[in-house]
């Protein structure tokens, strides 16, 4: 489990997007190493989204490569369910599934896919329901928790496949801000755990509690990564400069 | 029949929005509605007010045209069932076949709806027991169902398909990202939240089915419509079975409209 052989868990090389004639990712190129926690930042529509819904194959890309886990996902003979069961995903509007209850939201996909029995799957959702704090709903439908809470069920529902790497595509932005730190806490548990994490955010809190890179995109591409405190301190591109003095 | 009218997609991003309408509505009550809702019960009752009337004080022909029919409510209530059922796999298949990204797939079923719909269900029956009986010999009740399912299949794919289509984009995307195939995406998160919306109008369906089923009195299958031809056809009491016959259709239509309005608002409330 060392990271001494800096194992790649994403290896993104000129990956290139359009949406009609908008090229949202512009010959983007980023690795990101087995343990490491990078925090993506932009304004909207820089394609820090895109991007990131491009390492579990939600987008199609046009040009480039992208291996994750080792599999070139952009190869149409490799199986993405297969990468998308090592990658969890947690998106901005929650998405779990109204139609079943807290605890099956986690279960579902540990039986149908990676074939577990239906009481190790409990199990292990109990298990992230305590870790994301919220047992005592495990038998409510998810439209009677908050939006905090709903999120928490979202991101045990990702962990519960067990996943080698997560994605967070702006968790906290539909949240009240009352909200936000419950869901904050669960992903800086997580991070301090050692799981690998992407995370497309403007909390810069978070950043500068866990992340060991951040990186700024405009414009589809990549114009500036560092150390945290780097973006706090000196970042040296106007665009990051001016980006960070509206949201600080 | 039922009209889907899909509304452009919500600006924001969210979740599109469906409406189904149905034109067969009027005969569905709600709550609300008090006119319908008074007319409802009037007519309901009236129509049974009015058989017990002629029963009772007119037996004579109306006790014996009465013993006539349930033969042939029970033929009716067979082909409607049955066509129901097969109209619902072959709505399910084809509302699956209209979101298909493969377009020979699309192509196909996008074709059977349009083709379909653009023919009248008596001349379809017509082609399948008469035409085709130059090639092969369906039997009566089989062409009457298989005309009956492949018509309401059609729409029956319109419902399915903007079903569907009402669940967020972000339902699907969740399920795939935790693995899911596809098809289990669809069947696991897709298609049970799509039934709510399915529901009713398949309600609806059913009861325009209940009533278009009077169309097979034209093949040789004994249904209600068609007992009440060979019994006046006999007797000469053309008004008299006739209204007898009309009086029924009125009831269990009236009846199972508003079985399906108390599940829709069921379904409402939840």
């Amino acid at each position: 489990m060392q990271n001494d052989t800096r194992r790649k868990m994403v290896e993104m090389t000129g990956v290139t997007k359009f949406f009609g004639t908008l090229r949202a990712l512009d010959d983007v190129s980023l690795d990101v190493y087995d343990g490491e926690k990078v925090v993506i930042i932009g304004p909207s529509g820089s394609g820090k989204s895109t991007l990131l819904r491009s390492v579990n194959k939600l987008e199609e890309i046009n040009a480039g490569s992208i291996v994750v886990d080792g599999y070139q996902i952009n190869d149409p003979k490799v199986n993405i369910n297969k990468v998308r069961e090592e990658v969890g995903m947690v998106f901005q509007q929650f998405n779990v599934f109204p139609h079943k209850t807290v605890l099956e939201n986690l279960t579902l996909a540990q039986v149908v896919v990676r074939k577990r029995s239906k009481k190790e799957a409990e199990q292990i959702a109990m298990d992230l329901l305590a870790k994301v704090g919220i047992t005592e709903k495990a038998n409510v439908y998810p439209t009677k928790l908050s939006g905090g809470q709903q999120q928490r069920v979202a991101i045990a529902r990702a962990l519960a496949m067990q996943p080698k790497l997560m994605l967070f595509d702006e968790p906290t932005s539909a949240l009240d801000p009352e909200m936000i730190g419950e869901v904050l806490e669960v992903m800086v548990k997580l991070a301090k755990e050692g799981m690998t994490m992407i995370v497309v955010t403007h909390e810069m809190g978070f950043a500068r509690e866990v992340a060991d890179r951040v990186i700024f995109m405009d414009y589809g591409k990549i114009l500036e990564e560092g150390s945290p405190e780097h973006f706090f301190t000196s970042p040296t591109h106007e665009r990051t400069q001016q980006f960070m003095r509206q949201i600080l | 029949m039922a009209q889907i009218d899909k509304t452009k997609k919500d600006p924001s991003g969210g979740p599109k929005k469906v409406s189904i309408d149905v034109g067969d509505g009027a005969a569905i009550p709600s709550r609300e509605d008090v006119g319908l809702f008074t007319a409802w019960r009037v007519a309901f009752f009236g129509a049974i007010a009015c058989i017990l009337y002629l029963a009772f004080f007119k037996p004579d022909p109306y006790v014996e045209i009465l013993k006539f029919l349930p033969d042939g409510i029970y033929v009716t209530f067979k082909v409607t069932v049955l066509s129901i059922v097969f109209a619902l796999a072959i709505g399910l298949f084809t509302g699956l076949g209209r979101i298909s990204k493969n377009r020979f797939i699309n192509g196909a079923a996008s074709l059977y709806v349009e083709v379909i719909r653009g023919i009248p269900l008596l001349v379809q029956l017509f082609y399948i027991y008469y035409a085709l009986s130059k090639f092969v010999n369906v039997p009566d009740m089989a062409s009457a169902v298989i005309a009956m399912a492949v018509c309401y299949g059609a729409y029956m794919g319109e419902i399915f398909r903007a079903g569907i289509q009402s669940i967020p984009k972000g339902q699907a995307e969740a399920a795939r990202s935790l693995g899911m195939t596809p098809a289990q995406s669809m069947f696991h998160v897709i298609l049970p939240q799509a039934v709510k919306t399915i529901l009713p109008p398949v309600g609806n369906e059913f009861v325009a089915l209940l009533k278009d089923s009077s169309l097979v009195s034209i093949l040789a299958v004994s249904d209600l419509l068609r007992r009440g031809r060979e019994y006046a056809s006999e007797s000469f009491n053309y008004f008299e079975a006739y209204t007898v016959i009309a009086l029924v259709y009125l009831v269990i239509t009236l009846f199972l409209s508003k079985l399906i309005g108390i599940m829709e608002e069921k379904i409402r409330a939840e």
